[in-house]
């Protein structure tokens, strides 16, 4: 056994550095899933036919296919229909925002479904139009369901992110490889930005907690 | 005020309202009893289109609702509805559950909407209640809450479906009471009860609905007394 983390440490503002492109690519990737996503359950609940089984169709491709594949395809197959020159960043968002939105619909679908029908009943019975309803009535009571799975998606999207590193984005995971690749030395760089990876989703859980404990409040 | 003209309902092929016709006229105290699957909830959410009829009319003041011309929502803005499970909204306090509805669907001003709902929880006596939340109240705070936000919307006509059926037994009396003092106030009101003793004392007539048949439409004491129908004796036997 010979570990040498003193080796690393002129490597350890390259790596960190991933930490910010890693990041910034998982930020657009989720906040590009959630509004997709929150379409597609807003189709997946509505009543016009057509919506709801395109949803669902979605859903279940990008549900039953690895998301490596997904990525692969955007990545490579993309430029090749198209002729247009996908840079990994942009392939990245597309792969994991879109594979992240089949996974937030159904969350999303699932936690306005669990709020009582007699919630809808009551508000229709008031005369309160749809739109006011799902606003006021049925979305804060869902969120109570919907916040902690959101948060755990969201994390799970961080881990896989490490997945980009396939095509050559230089996100964290791809950084250790560079650095191990220079060095010779694996162990100590993939040790490090495990560590990092750690630090990220234990941030991500630490504000989901707060979260759910601010909305514990209301009850 | 209200006149339902053959009414039928179905659930597929499961036809669980036939051809059912009556009137509520201002004022009346109307209650609905029968067994247990009869149609008297279906019967009730026609009322307000919680459920579409598959057959007949239903007119409220001279309106017809089943008319797909007929905004439904203004329609449901003139009918109270309090159903068994109270359905209030968790999320919000005493005093926003009465003033919600009034301020978004009749745009009430605020202080207005909020001076209409001190008013009615005094009257169901929940004022000191406006600023807790639904979680904190009895079952028969509730459905007196419940009670409350309904009249907030000041409606021509109060639905009830079996609003003490959820209760403790002691909390009964304090939910009845609150409608025997609303019946006495002149409000049109339908309710689907078990409670036979308000059925008998404060309706003005009773409807005995078995199987989704209207069997038997009259005044209470004489049909408690004296049931025309071998059903509705049938039916009176089990529960008295
Ligand atoms: N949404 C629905 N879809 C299908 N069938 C329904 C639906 N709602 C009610 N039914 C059926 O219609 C019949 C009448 O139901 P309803 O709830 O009106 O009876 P009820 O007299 O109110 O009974 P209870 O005293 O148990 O409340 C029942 O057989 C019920 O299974
Ligand atoms: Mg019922």
């Amino acid at each position: 056994m010979n570990l040498d983390f003193t080796q690393i440490v002129p490597y350890i503002p390259f790596m960190l550095e991933g930490i910010w492109v890693t990041l910034r690519f998982v930020f657009f990737a989720i906040l590009f899933g959630f509004i997709i996503g929150t379409v597609l359950a807003l189709f997946k609940i509505g009543s016009i036919r057509p919506l709801r089984w395109f949803a669902d169709a979605y859903t279940s491709i990008f549900r039953g296919t690895p998301l490596i594949l997904q990525l692969m395809i955007i990545y490579f197959a993309v430029p090749q229909l198209s002729g247009y020159d996908i840079s990994p960043f942009l392939s990245a968002i597309l792969a994991f925002g879109l594979n992240s939105s089949a996974y937030v619909s159904e969350i999303i679908r699932a936690g306005i479904q669990a709020v009582d029908k007699g919630q809808t009943e009551a508000a229709l019975a008031l005369g309160v139009p749809y739109r006011q309803m799902m606003t006021d009535i049925i979305l804060p009571q869902a969120m109570k369901n919907i916040l902690p799975a959101l948060m755990n998606e969201f994390i799970t999207l961080t881990k896989e992110s490490a997945l980009v590193s396939t095509i050559g984005y230089l996100d964290l995971m791809r950084r250790a490889q560079v650095v191990g690749a220079d060095l010779y030395r694996n162990f100590e760089p993939l040790l490090f930005v495990g560590v990092l990876y750690w630090s990220m989703v234990m941030g991500l859980t630490l504000i989901g907690r707060f979260v759910e404990r601010r909305l514990r409040v209301s009850d | 005020m209200i006149k339902v003209e053959n009414l039928t309902k179905k659930f597929g092929n499961n036809e669980v309202l036939s051809n059912i016709s009556t009137e509520i006229k201002k004022g009346e105290v109307v209650s609905i009893i029968g067994p247990s699957g009869s149609g008297k909830s279906t019967f009730l959410r026609c009322m307000n289109l919680l459920e579409k009829p598959t057959n007949g009319k239903i007119y409220i003041n001279d309106k017809d609702l089943t008319d797909p011309k007929t905004n439904i929502m203004q329609v449901r803005e003139q009918i109270g509805m309090v159903f068994q499970h109270f359905h209030l909204f968790p999320h919000l306090s005493v005093l926003d559950n009465l003033t919600y509805a009034p301020m978004k669907v009749k745009k009430m001003s605020k202080a207005a909407a909020q001076e209409k709902a001190l008013d009615l929880l005094e009257k169901v006596g929940l004022s000191d209640k406006a600023d807790a939340y639904p979680n904190s109240l009895s079952g028969g705070q509730k459905q007196r809450v419940a009670i409350a936000r309904a009249l907030a919307m000041e409606p021509e006509l109060m639905l009830f479906d079996e609003p003490t059926s959820a209760l403790d037994p002691e909390m009964v009396k304090e939910v009845l009471d609150v409608m025997k003092d609303l019946a006495h106030s002149g409000m049109t009101m339908a309710v689907v009860t078990h409670e036979m003793g308000f059925a008998r004392e404060v309706a003005d007539r009773v409807l005995f609905l078995d199987h989704g048949v209207l069997v038997e439409d009259g005044e209470p004491n004489s049909f408690f007394d004296a049931p025309k129908t071998e059903r509705a004796a049938t039916f009176l036997e089990k529960i008295l």
